[in-house]
């Protein structure tokens, strides 16, 4: 409980708050409070339960009924600080804080055919001490991190997509190259350079859409895999891994188009070597 | 093969003594390289036994069989097999360094072997940059690094024109004249004719040992 | 020419026959080594493509080497740079992640230094304060320090304000082009502001003594420092004597975990930390990268596997009439693999060599990329080189290709030898 009153001091902002009230001022009436989820867990309350509250682990004046426990929506801008977050109406919090008329911010809805960015400007003309942002900035601003881990992600995309196509070129080489002697003998025996090219493709192409299903499955159950873990580990109901349908059409068609290119390039270049080399015999 | 048993020798039986110069002759088939690969111990007879100076090649570890081919026999293929990416001189040494020689001695051995084989001056060449002849010459002085007690070539001069195999010919003439024992599967006849001993096989049987 | 021994005597069971040569130690290695650079050559695509292969996804175990702990360690020797061990902070927060403040500052900063192992402590109060310029006011960070014991920047150029400097201001490099300003120059500094009233309630007017890197800001981050006094006035803090945190030097490194453990049941009200506690509160905020490290390096080495392996296999299947012919002739079955072996070792060194170099590069790239995280202090880097750590992916690296190979190598070396030269001939 005492961690839970000084992160409420901590979560809301505490600035220049002057001394609490003395025990005998106790409100008569508990405040109602609302906790997240994994507070009421962590505490062991359920609704009905009274908790004390205050800003000093040494001074917990205040009483409060948990009148409800949510499910907060899942934030993954602090998903990992694993602070526990608690609601109370505004008027009990400012009491509390002993800074009745303090607030950190205002929520500002603007009349139908007003640009939030005209009325933000116009506020800040006369603002001193505060700024008004639209709201669209805000969100800008704070997805800032969430651009910076998909840029990184994107990065190791690119590397382990050049990764997989070099090893695939190399692959289709060592493959159309263990079926040289075989090609040496159709050259031999009068099939055209552009049948045997036109079959290992197929080939490489075959090959490539099999890789690619498997692919597309392995992919599905990583994904899986991975919210399960993440969401047990962080316990909430954020999702992590989304497989949509468009990452996939443009993972199949690359794959199948490094594939086919894989391919070509090795089926190329065995068709234009002359049968007796390939024979051995050159 | 397939599923079907085939004998390709049956009740051979056959010695050869120290400096014979013998070539087994027969019809594609008759099992001549197939006798020729359990002498030399790389083939296991499904009964009976080959020995070699008395030693029973069955009762020996492949550790030791390997040792066995590698000290006291020389193989001379067909299709020569050397090592494309080895020079000549390196090819013949190449048995030495697995049989523990220094490095001064076996290039010198090699030196002096491809001399002997007529190829002092192409000992820096990769096999690749060879002749079929000269490929098989190379096989040759290697097969005779490690001073073996038996020489087992199968067809040397299947792959060669007659010119050139006339100068393997030579040289097979010549190492028996110098002591070398000499075991050769062939279908050249004018090999047969230099071998002091003709083994003459059909379907897998010695029907004929003739000594000249 | 024929100077061997007659056989005496027939071996009985499997064992060495003594009619053999004295064989010398054998020279196996040579054998190997003798060929394995050159059969690399023999099919130089493919091989320039295997090795291409290999040094990408050595770049990419690198990469994931260097960011496992990478941050934490960078984070660490921040933390230690300037020589403190620990922090003290409001209760259930970690150093300035949050705008709450600890009272009586001055009879907390007496209780701490009154340790006999403590050597200093260092107060700070941070938060924002607001430049005049003309009619307008600039948004600035503001720290409230004790230039005796301070950890949190360095002096570039100018001096350090003194102990008693009052009217002292140091700004750094964002904040000295924001404001225009340089050393020598006078700033006004504006706190308690009253919207209603549109009224600073303090003002004061302080002088450029010098520009200094604050250890801890962002890039760009706009940040001026003053005497923690002075601060606190601007903040309203003065009163209550507030700071937002102590910095604490000890005498000896070994003695801070148990002087952590003393000060934790002085101070209860507040957060004691070492600076082991705050790294490894950091890691739990950035777990996510140490495990995408641990999974994206097993992945590497999986491919890695997969391509020598690959190549090895077709590599030997090509070469079973040599193979067998090297078998006939008396070579050794461990001196075949060992070859095998040798070759992908030395496909996985000269790919491992040059994917350390791609590695590097990648590496700062990424680098650039994560440390614009908002809000993260500039002198923080995601991928630090810990030579331990990368010593031990290295010698993985080159087991995998020493290993990978094994396998094909060993089968081809028991293929029968009559029947592989049969096959090869036809």
């Amino acid at each position: 409980m005492q961690g839970a009153v000084l992160m409420l001091a901590c979560v809301l902002g505490q600035q220049g708050v002057p001394a609490l009230e003395p025990p005998s001022r106790r409100a008569a009436v508990p405040t109602s409070i609302a906790l997240e989820r994994r507070l009421a867990d962590r505490l062991g309350v359920v609704v009905g339960d009274t908790l004390d509250l205050g800003l000093d682990p040494g001074r917990l004046d205040g009483r409060a009924v948990v009148t409800a426990i949510y499910e907060p929506a899942a934030d993954p801008s602090i998903i990992t600080r694993r602070e526990l977050y608690l609601r109370l109406h505004l008027p009990d919090l400012a009491a509390l804080l002993g800074a009745p008329d303090q607030v950190d911010r205002f929520g500002v809805g603007v009349r139908p055919g007003v640009r939030p960015e005209e009325a933000a400007r116009e506020l800040n003309r006369v603002a001193f001490g505060y700024r008004a942002f639209p709201s669209a900035e805000i969100a800008n601003e704070s997805s800032q991190t969430f651009r910076v881990v998909s840029r990184f992600h994107q990065a190791i995309a690119i590397i382990s997509v050049v990764a997989s196509a070099v090893f695939l070129l190399c692959i289709m080489l060592l493959k159309v190259e263990e079926r040289r002697r075989d090609a040496a003998v159709m050259r031999f025996t009068g099939i055209s350079r552009l049948t045997i090219f036109t079959a290992l493709l197929l080939e490489a192409l075959l090959v490539a859409a099999l890789g690619s299903v498997l692919g597309v499955l392995l992919a599905l159950g990583a994904s899986a895999v991975t919210n399960l873990y993440y969401q047990r580990f962080f316990d909430t109901t954020l999702v992590f891994s989304v497989v949509t349908g468009a990452t996939l059409r443009f993972s199949v068609a690359l794959s199948l188009g490094l594939g086919v290119v894989a391919g070509s390039l090795a089926a190329w270049r065995l068709v234009r070597t002359s049968p007796v080399m390939l024979w051995g015999r050159g | 093969m397939n599923g079907e048993v085939v004998h390709a020798l049956r009740g051979v039986s056959l010695t050869v003594r120290q400096g014979d110069y013998a070539a087994i002759v027969g019809p594609s088939g008759c099992g001549k390289s197939t006798l020729l690969q359990l002498l030399g111990g790389i083939d296991t007879p499904s009964r009976g036994s080959v020995a070699l100076g008395g030693i029973a090649l069955h009762s020996l570890s492949d550790r030791a069989l390997t040792r066995l081919r590698l000290t006291r026999l020389g193989f001379v293929f067909q299709r020569f097999h050397l090592l494309p990416v080895l020079t000549a001189r390196e090819n013949v040494e190449l048995p030495m360094a697995e049989a523990g020689a220094g490095r001064e001695e076996r290039r010198a051995r090699a030196l002096e072997l491809l001399d002997y084989v007529g190829l002092a001056a192409r000992a820096d060449h990769r096999a690749t940059q060879l002749s079929g002849g000269e490929m098989q010459r190379v096989a040759i002085a290697r097969a005779l690094a490690n001073r073996p007690a038996l020489i087992l070539a199968d067809e040397p001069t299947g792959e060669l024109d007659a010119a050139t195999g006339r100068g393997i010919l030579d040289l097979f003439r010549r190492l028996s004249h110098d002591g070398v024992t000499l075991l050769v599967v062939t279908h050249d006849e004018r090999l047969a004719a230099e071998a002091g001993r003709v083994i003459h096989m059909l379907d897998g049987v010695v029907v004929g040992d003739t000594a000249r | 020419m024929n100077d061997w021994e007659e056989g005496s005597g027939k071996g009985e069971g499997k064992e060495d026959p003594p009619v053999l040569p004295a064989s010398r130690f054998p020279l196996p290695w040579v054998t190997s080594r003798a060929f394995t650079p050159r059969n690399l050559l023999r099919h130089p695509v493919r091989t320039a493509l295997a090795l291409a292969g290999i040094m990408v996804t050595t770049a990419m175990l690198l990469d994931m080497v260097l960011l496992a702990g990478g941050i934490e360690r960078s984070f660490e020797q921040l933390l230690l740079g300037r020589g403190y061990q620990l922090r003290i902070s409001p209760k259930g927060t970690l150093p300035f992640d949050t705008e709450a403040t600890i009272p009586r500052a001055g009879a907390i900063r007496d209780l701490i230094a009154a340790d006999p192992e403590v050597a200093a402590v260092g107060p700070m109060l941070g938060g924002a304060v607001y430049a005049r310029r003309g009619d307008s006011l600039t948004t600035l960070f503001g720290y409230g320090i004790d230039p005796a014991a301070q950890a949190i920047y360095q002096v570039e150029s100018g001096a350090d304000l003194d102990a008693a400097d009052t009217t002292g201001l140091l700004l750094s490099e964002p904040a000295a082009r924001l404001l225009g300003a340089t050393i020598g120059d006078t700033v006004t500094l504006a706190g308690g502001l009253d919207p209603q009233m549109a009224l600073a309630g303090v003002e004061r007017r302080l002088v450029v003594r010098g520009m200094v890197r604050w250890l801890y800001d962002y890039r760009g981050q706009p940040s001026v420092g003053t005497l923690l006094p002075v601060m606190q006035s601007l903040a309203h803090a003065r009163a209550e004597d507030r700071v937002s945190v102590f910095v604490v030097r000890v005498h000896r490194d070994q003695q801070a975990e148990a002087v952590t453990t003393r000060l934790r049941q002085q101070l209860p009200a507040l957060e004691v930390n070492s600076v082991t506690d705050l790294v490894i509160r950091f890691r739990e905020r950035l777990v996510y990268f140490r495990q995408l490290s641990y999974i994206l390096g097993v992945i590497s080495l999986g491919v890695t596997v997969l391509l020598v392996a690959t190549l090895m296999t077709i590599t030997v299947n090509e070469r079973l009439g040599e193979i067998a012919t090297l078998r006939a002739i008396g070579i050794a079955r461990g001196t075949i693999v060992r070859g095998v072996m040798l070759e992908g070792a030395l496909l996985t060194a000269i790919g491992g060599a040059l994917g350390v170099g791609l590695g590097v590069i990648t590496a700062r790239f990424l680098d650039r990329i994560l440390t614009s995280f908002p809000g993260l202090p500039a002198a923080i880097s995601f991928f630090v080189p810990e030579p331990l750590s990368l010593l031990l992916a290295a010698v993985v690296l080159l087991l995998t290709g020493i290993l990978a190979g094994a396998y094909p190598a060993l089968v081809a070396a028991r293929a029968p030898i009559a029947a592989t030269l049969r096959t090869e001939a036809t």
